[in-house]
């Protein structure tokens, strides 16, 4: 007679009971102590965060191991991958004490209870209302906190000095507005060869929330509702953007390549010197003059004017399996002291999320620095719980819609569809 | 002997303890995922049948599988055929022909997740050797192109692979039967329908079915050299199933997904299976 | 085929497929200042690049699934091979489904397995994991490996007094061998390539295997892919595994062949 033989029968049920009533359990109730101050004894914290941001992650650990008996170790992801690495982590229900995301996704985690609830030590802190307001907000899941800012990557436009000067473009004087952005580029693409006049991710749904949404921001508009339920992508001032970023491509002033950029090539293009002006993050200044190209840094405009930026970056919070909360919140806390503002992000050129050292002894050297600094007050992160898959997946709807109105043939059509399509994206449970 | 019944019970014990242990129970604890509404932290709730009936509403679902089953005829008929033509090639020895098979199965030394990345960089306007004056992106600049370029990937890497197990059925087979046939008059294509095929058959069966299988689940090419682009025309269903449980945080339907395609192969392989039993008669 | 028109078409297959590996070898070595080793260079010294343990873990790792693989598919090849025993067959096709699941299904579930079994974030957790992807090949090879082997061997060896194991490592091992090092190979083949599974089922940089280290590579500074690094890093992974290939080329071929199709 063919049978499983009792034995692994047995050890088979045993252990998917054992796994049933292990996943079912319930978690510990870790509601916030005000009693739970920050400790500082010698414990090893790990920290996770995603490979585009291990850099500063590190210059943290390593600037708070150097004089704290407390041990912060940093694991980096690969960036496409680290969303699975935390989901296969919460599942497990082993996450690390401390973990960093990017800012958009920060009310999804918090709402699936991944960050551990920091309301009552946040509202302890004596500088909060110093904390960049939109990282904070976005770590805020039915008013309570869970997530402080971490690090700070603004978007602004990035312009070619030399390619401006030889195209008859005063350096000193960028675009006021998007029309004006416009003109710029397609003076610059006359210049022919392999210069294009700008350039944009066109495969990539997280670089054009970053590069666009400002333009319709500093109009005025809005793409998305403040609870992050609904799209307005169809709004006229979102359409005017999309048109305009249609007609430099079509006319071939926007990079052929831009409509492939998915994101991995998107900093090497500009590295190449060959673009003109191009929205990007502050934090490439420093990347692409590195390769001898000389920058500028201007706002991001509206179509007739105003100003924005979309503050994007990343937010930490600890993690809700920690036995360490305590330890956790001490390196938190040092992150967001003037110390670490200054000595730590400033002088690595970074941008402080603590708006009162926005202007400190780093960033006075160069007056661009000072002007991205100065934008966090003018900008916005949206909130929404679904950003990830409706907005930054390569599969989400966003891609679909934005793809269609600048490439499409209707690209009205795109944006009705895909107002209602993001609209249930962001609605699904 | 009956001895002889737990002597080989004792033997086969290690795998099924990896098996069980390793390979059941995730997969009945994944059974029992998709009959409920599973959060990451927290108690799972029975949601049954909406994970299944979820599916149906989902869009990119059914685009996915669209697609993945014409990646699955596709990858099959060209890989089989290539796989199938070099082993012809190489069956009979003659001077160089162990140069051209390791050629040809050399591929296969190089991991798949190495291998996609190295088409990365082949493919790339970088550094690639295949970069025009006009701009052309080879992974996503038309839905064709990023298929051509994964079913390219797929096909160098796995071509030699399938063509050794063809070699070996081919090999098996006793010239004398070849012999006979001539002797008889058969032309070579008669050769090969009336010999060649028939005694092929179970390599023929294996083959498809490690090809159906690999071509349903297929993942890493996608993943790494198109993202399943331009405009989800590269998504595969597995891409779907990360999709759900990664980004989406919604393991319940992933695994209802899982479940769905596992059934899927469970019923042709069983199809296939009862095929071949059949004809062997 | 007529021998001239055999050989073109032979050599121009063969250096289709030779040519992806090919340029990747030469793409690692080309640099803006001629050729040379500054790529290797980079690998190894940038930030996220290629370090010494990683070598040494990839190593451990796959002596794990490489040792584990062979004990449990001879074993269980010649059980399978030679002995009847209830439940046989059922645990054969259920092995054989192994191939059937895709990967990101059970991979958290194993996750939150390994963590009940104390081996999360650990070498031999990983191994575990890869040895049971690499049964459905491994146990089908070995068994038919098995059943090819004569009777009148076996036979010998118990009339001398041997019970089953003694004839298993007297005389079958030595009969399996070319089926033994074509499991080998494509053991470590899978484990030394790996990188989804690693990348879940391991925590800790210190713990990071190869693989994991080289896609890093693509992704690390988000926004410009070092190419040339790449390929660099393809070949690293590549090189070693190419030459065991060639120099293990007869085994495996009679490998397969004694693992050949009996239905």
């Amino acid at each position: 007679m063919r049978g499983i033989s009792p034995l692994r029968a047995t050890l088979a049920v045993l252990a998917s009971a054992a796994l049933v009533l292990g996943m079912t359990a319930c978690s510990e109730d870790k509601s916030d102590t005000p009693t739970a101050l920050a400790v500082d004894d010698g414990a090893t914290l790990t920290l996770w965060t995603r490979a585009a941001t291990e850099g500063v992650s590190k210059a943290f650990a390593d600037a708070y191991n150097a004089n704290h008996k407390n041990k912060v170790q940093v694991t980096a992801y690969p960036n496409e991958e680290y969303p699975a690495k935390l989901a296969s982590a919460a599942g497990a229900k082993a996450l690390p004490d401390l973990f960093a995301t990017d800012v958009v996704f920060a009310p999804q985690y918090a709402s699936e209870g991944l960050w551990l609830d920091i309301t009552n030590r946040v509202s302890a802190l004596s500088f909060k209302d110093k904390l960049a307001q939109a990282h904070l907000t976005n770590g805020v899941w039915k008013n309570k906190n869970y997530a402080v800012p971490h690090t700070i990557d603004m978007s602004v436009m990035l312009y070619n000095i030399d390619l401006y000067t030889r195209a008859g473009l005063d350096p000193t004087k960028p675009p006021k507005n998007l029309t004006e952005f416009a003109e710029h580029a397609r003076k610059i693409d006359a210049l022919g060869g392999d210069v294009n006049g700008t350039y944009f991710g066109g495969n990539c749904g997280g670089c054009n929330v970053f590069t666009l949404w400002p333009s319709v921001w500093a109009a005025g508009g809005e793409v998305m509702s403040a609870d992050g339920m609904t799209s307005s992508v169809n709004s006229n001032a979102m359409a005017d953007v999309f048109a305009l970023y249609r007609k430099l491509y079509e006319e071939g002033v926007a990079a052929p390549a831009a409509k492939d950029e998915a994101g991995p090539t998107w900093l090497g293009a500009l590295q190449s010197g060959k673009i003109g002006i191009a929205p990007g993050p502050s934090v490439w200044l420093g990347l692409i003059e590195e390769k001898g190209v000389k920058m500028g840094v201007a706002p991001i405009t509206g179509m007739t004017g105003g100003e924005s930026t979309f503050i994007g970056g990343d937010s930490m919070g600890i993690g809700v399996t920690s036995t360490k909360a305590a330890q956790a919140w001490d390196f938190l806390t040092w992150t967001m002291s003037e110390d670490a503002q200054v000595e730590v992000v400033a002088k690595g050129k970074g941008v402080p999320f603590r708006t009162d050292f926005a202007a400190n002894k780093y960033s006075s050297a160069d007056p661009r620095i000072v002007a991205i600094n100065n934008l966090v007050a003018k900008g916005r992160t949206p909130y929404a719980k679904n950003f990830n898959a409706t907005y930054n997946d390569p599969q989400s709807p966003w891609i679909a819609t934005f793809r269609g109105a600048l490439f499409g043939p209707d690209a009205k059509k795109a944006l009705d569809d895909g107002a209602a399509k993001l609209t249930a994206s962001l609605q699904k449970s | 002997m009956q001895r002889r019944s737990w002597v080989g019970a004792a033997y086969a014990a290690p795998t099924a303890l990896v098996v069980g242990v390793l390979f059941i129970v995730p997969l009945v604890l994944v059974g029992w995922m998709s009959l409920n509404d599973w959060p990451l932290l927290g108690a799972p709730e029975i949601n049954f049948p909406e994970n299944y009936t979820g599916l149906t509403d989902n869009e990119l679902i059914a685009d996915a599988a669209w697609f993945t089953a014409k990646y699955t005829i596709v990858i099959t008929a060209l890989l089989f055929s290539v796989a199938f033509g070099l082993a012809l090639l190489v069956q009979h020895q003659r001077r160089g022909v162990g140069f051209f098979r390791t050629a040809f199965f050399l591929p296969v030394a190089v991991g798949f997740a190495s291998a996609s990345l190295l088409f990365l960089g082949l493919l790339s306007s970088e550094i690639g050797p295949f970069h025009t004056d006009t701009y052309i992106s080879w992974t996503s600049g038309s839905p064709n192109l990023a298929l051509g370029s994964a079913v390219t990937l797929v096909l160098w890497r796995f071509a030699g692979f399938n063509m050794l197990i063809m070699l070996t059925g081919l090999q098996a087979i006793p010239l004398e039967i070849y012999e006979a046939a001539r002797i008889d008059g058969a032309s070579r294509f008669q050769l090969f329908r009336r010999i060649t095929v028939p005694l092929m058959r179970p390599t023929i069966a294996l083959v498809l079915t490690l090809m159906i299988a690999g071509s349903l689940l297929a993942f890493d090419q996608f993943w790494i050299l198109t993202r399943g682009g331009p405009d989800n025309r590269t998504t595969s269903l597995v891409m779907v199933i990360y999709r759900e449980a990664f980004i989406r945080l919604d393991l319940g339907s992933a695994a209802a997904i899982s479940v769905v395609l596992l059934g899927v192969l469970v019923v042709f392989n069983v199809i296939q299976f009862g095929v071949l039993r059949r004809r062997s008669q | 085929m007529a021998r001239l028109s055999y050989y073109t078409t032979a050599c121009a297959l063969a250096i289709l497929f030779l040519f992806p590996l090919l340029w990747s070898g030469w793409a690692s070595l080309e640099s803006p200042s001629g050729f040379g080793l500054e790529n290797y260079e980079r690998l190894f010294t940038s930030d996220n690049g290629i370090r010494f343990y990683h070598v040494v873990n990839s190593v451990l790792v796959c002596l794990i699934t490489v040792g584990g693989t062979l004990l449990v598919s001879t074993l269980g090849g010649y059980a399978f091979g030679r002995f009847r025993f209830p439940g046989r067959d059922l645990l054969f096709l259920v092995t054989l489904a192994i191939l059937m699941v895709p990967y990101a299904t059970i991979l958290i579930a194993l996750y939150v397995l390994l963590g009940w079994l104390g081996l999360q974030d650990s070498l031999l957790g990983l191994g575990l994991v890869l040895i049971m992807f690499q049964l459905p090949f491994s146990i089908f090879m070995m068994r038919n490996s098995f059943e090819a082997v004569p009777r009148e061997l076996e036979e010998s060896a118990l009339i001398d007094g041997c019970n089953s194991f003694g004839v298993l490592t007297r005389v079958m091992l030595h009969a399996v061998r070319p089926g033994l090092i074509t499991v080998g190979l494509f053991a470590f083949l899978t484990s030394w390539n790996e990188f989804f599974a690693p990348l879940i089922l391991l925590n800790s940089t210190d713990q990071f295997t190869l693989t994991l280290a080289v896609v890093n590579m693509r992704t690390a500074s988000h926004g410009a892919i070092d190419y040339a690094a790449l390929e660099a890093g393809v070949m690293f992974m590549a090189v070693p595994c190419v030459l065991l290939f060639l120099f293990l080329q007869r085994s495996y071929v009679r490998g397969f062949m004694s693992g050949a199709l009996k239905g």
